[in-house]
């Protein structure tokens, strides 16, 4: 499990230094969203590299740009990596909203109503399409 | 309620949603969703069932990852050794 958690640690670093450097709008060898290139229809993902490119540049509203589902995915993480965290180190016993039934069903309502939208082509919702 | 849920998996298919593989990630979700309810109603049995289930698919998700980032790769090289070849033709 150590080793695990080494080797995902040091992947992660390593990526994060190629999407500060790389910026994947102007490179064409990072791997391109399947659905995108063969219908031309925005699934929920698409922008999340430009939108880690510039959350390492600390730009939220450029993440907001490219993915808006993206700031939401990491405020997820955020939660239930501070809930984990308080529960096993410090001994609390935080209700985590993760293990609630509703959850899940909410989140998948919320993408697929995501995904449906950021295809409109037109405003507002072509905001939510990657720019 | 002495027991911990099993673990359901819904963060990492939220996250295999937004950077990789949607499918995968909603059938994750729904996983998730099953392990919650199924320990919610006391069924502690079906929720490991599930939280396998979620699982297995967030493991075929980081295998999809790296096929596609390999695949990614194979084909830019191919492309820019083509028109390295066709340069070279001429």
């Amino acid at each position: 499990m150590k080793l695990k958690h080494l080797g995902m640690l040091l992947g992660g670093i390593l990526l994060a230094f190629l999407y500060f450097y790389i910026n994947p709008s102007s490179v064409n060898f990072l791997p391109k969203c399947p659905l995108y290139v063969t219908t031309g229809i925005y699934c929920p993902g698409c922008g999340s590299q430009r939108a880690t490119h510039e959350l390492l540049h600390l730009n939220i509203l450029g993440v907001f740009r490219q993915n808006a589902l993206y700031v939401l995915g990491i405020l997820i993480l955020i939660y239930h990596l501070i809930i984990r965290i308080l529960n096993s180190f410090f001994h609390k016993n935080s209700y985590n909203y993760i293990y609630h039934p509703k959850t899940p069903w909410i989140l998948l309502i919320i993408i697929l109503i995501f995904w449906i939208l950021r295809n409109l082509p037109f405003y507002p919702f072509n905001l939510l399409a990657p720019h | 309620m002495g027991q911990k849920p099993p673990k359901n998996y819904l963060v990492e298919s939220i996250l295999v949603t937004i950077f990789c593989c949607l499918p995968f990630g909603i059938a994750g979700i729904v996983f998730a969703s099953q392990v919650n309810s199924k320990f919610a109603l006391g069924d502690y049995e079906g929720a490991i069932a599930s939280s396998k289930r979620a699982k297995k698919w967030m493991n075929w998700s980081i295998i999809a990852a790296v096929i596609s980032v390999i695949l990614s790769i194979v084909f830019v090289f191919a492309l820019g050794g083509l028109a390295i070849l066709g340069l070279s033709n001429q």
